[in-house]
């Protein structure tokens, strides 16, 4: 597929840039890939400012700041800055480790919108084991800060087989800490968090458990705190669409430049990713070789082909296809067409006698 | 959200500037019908019967009664999606001085 074949290709909605993959917490479920960018290969203030307004231009609204830690970079206000010039929105994922009242303030002077601080578990000596640092004080104490803000603010809880029997309490957590939205995100099994997934995968009847106390917590909190959920698709009939589909709404900017359709999208064999050093975002998006793999239905199995659910899971996940099958065109194994889907019974089931890995 | 409410944007959601979306924490809602036009008139200082007035202004055939509840549905609706606030919040310069 060429532009001249496509020429009315809808540009991406979200750009996610993320700025280093230095970071003060060592998860276990981190979701970044095993090997990291260096510090010394990142991007320069210059090169992002050019990315963002690249981007405004394609059609992206949301600017997503990650990492790592965002507050690693010491030109974070200068391209917080950037992006809000460019046109986009500016949000924030952070760990809050570094973050004063100060320090704050400069950030949403210079045009921060949002912010997002994920927490581990509610009981600190568990949750920094997950986080691998002592950082649940750190980020309990700057709540009351960030309240002091005209910012809207995030609390992520990230569960698993080790915090999910304590959900509801978890959730009593989140809602005294007072944040506008409310994310509880099932662990996802992609980067150093797969070396983990013995360890992390919830049994069966912890996920069926949980559905009922996210869906009351919803209900309680409207009006007050907007909740959001992320169902553990390895135990799903259907695949998500993932990312909504290969090369469709998002597109990933990682700390050394190199434009990824997703986050984990390096795994797959083959796929060489253009760098925004070298070439303009619309060229990348429309025309990259790694954009267009697996955008549209072409490389679809003949089950997904004839498939209506298509149009609505858009293939599913390729990374997990690969990671699971070998195959990165294969059907998504959460798929109940799946060959593979039983794989996923046996995983679900996996014991939990294992020892956590944190990465150095 | 009543009638005599002053309804606010709550932190970090804001009209696009130019399209048809709000722009809210990590996502947009698509506006339809005059959506876009009645949120360019919240303002924090108008209730929503000033907004109706002000939307009705130059329309004086129209079925009034019917147009204010669509546009109080339409807030209340944003209001339960946590987009838009009735309390009024300080501002961060109130805050930080």
């Amino acid at each position: 597929m060429t532009s001249e074949a496509n020429p009315i290709l809808p540009g991406p909605l979200s750009l996610i840039a993320e700025l280093t993959h230095r970071c003060p917490l060592h998860c276990l479920y981190c979701s970044n890939p095993i090997e990291m960018q260096r510090a010394s290969d990142e991007l320069s203030t210059e090169d992002w400012t050019r990315v963002f307004q690249q981007a405004a231009k394609l059609g992206v609204l949301h600017l997503h700041l990650t990492g790592g830690e965002p507050l690693v970079r010491k030109d974070l206000p200068e391209l917080i800055r950037a992006g809000r010039e460019a046109g986009l929105y500016v949000n924030m994922i952070t760990s809050g480790v570094g973050m004063t009242e100060q320090c704050l303030a400069t950030l949403v002077d210079a045009g921060l919108e949002h912010l997002q601080l994920s927490f581990q578990d509610l009981e600190e000596e568990s949750a920094n084991h997950i986080a691998g640092t002592r950082s649940h004080a750190i980020k309990l104490a700057l709540v009351p800060i960030l309240k002091k803000f005209h910012l809207a603010f995030t609390v992520n809880l990230v569960v698993h087989r080790m915090n999910l029997d304590r959900l509801e309490d978890f959730i009593a957590l989140a809602e005294d800490l007072g944040p506008d939205r409310l994310e509880i995100a099932h662990v996802q099994y992609y980067g150093w968090a797969l070396k983990n997934r013995a360890l992390l995968m919830p049994t069966e009847e912890q996920v069926h458990r949980a559905l009922p106390i996210v869906e009351a917590a919803r209900e309680r909190l409207k009006g007050r705190i907007h909740l959001e959920s992320v169902f553990p698709d390895y135990f799903g009939s259907f695949p998500k669409a993932c990312v909504g589909g290969w090369g469709r709404q998002m597109m990933l900017i990682d700390p050394v430049g190199q434009a990824m359709p997703c986050h984990s999208a390096a795994v797959i064999p083959g796929l060489t990713f253009d760098n925004v050093r070298q070439h303009d975002l619309r060229w990348i998006w429309r025309d990259s070789a790694a954009f267009q793999r697996f955008r549209g239905d072409s490389w679809m199995s003949d089950t997904c082909l004839a498939c209506p659910r298509k149009e609505r899971d858009l293939g599913g996940c390729r990374c997990q296809a690969f990671m699971l099958t070998g195959d990165a065109e294969a059907i998504d194994p959460v798929c109940t067409y799946s060959p593979h889907h039983g794989l996923l019974q046996t995983l679900r089931t996996s014991t939990p006698e294992v020892l956590p890995i944190w990465r150095g | 959200m009543e009638m005599s409410s002053t309804p606010t944007f709550a932190p970090g959601c804001r009209l696009h500037p130019t399209q048809e979306v709000m722009l809210v924490p990590e996502g947009t809602l698509k506006l339809t019908g005059p959506s876009r036009d009645i949120l360019l008139r919240v303002d924090g200082q108008r209730t929503v019967t000033e907004i109706a007035d002000d939307l009705l202004q130059g329309y004086p055939e129209t079925n009034t009664d019917e147009i204010r509840n669509d546009i109080l549905d339409l807030l209340a609706r944003l209001e339960q999606r946590g987009v838009l606030r009735t309390t009024q919040l300080p501002t961060p310069n109130d805050l930080r001085s």
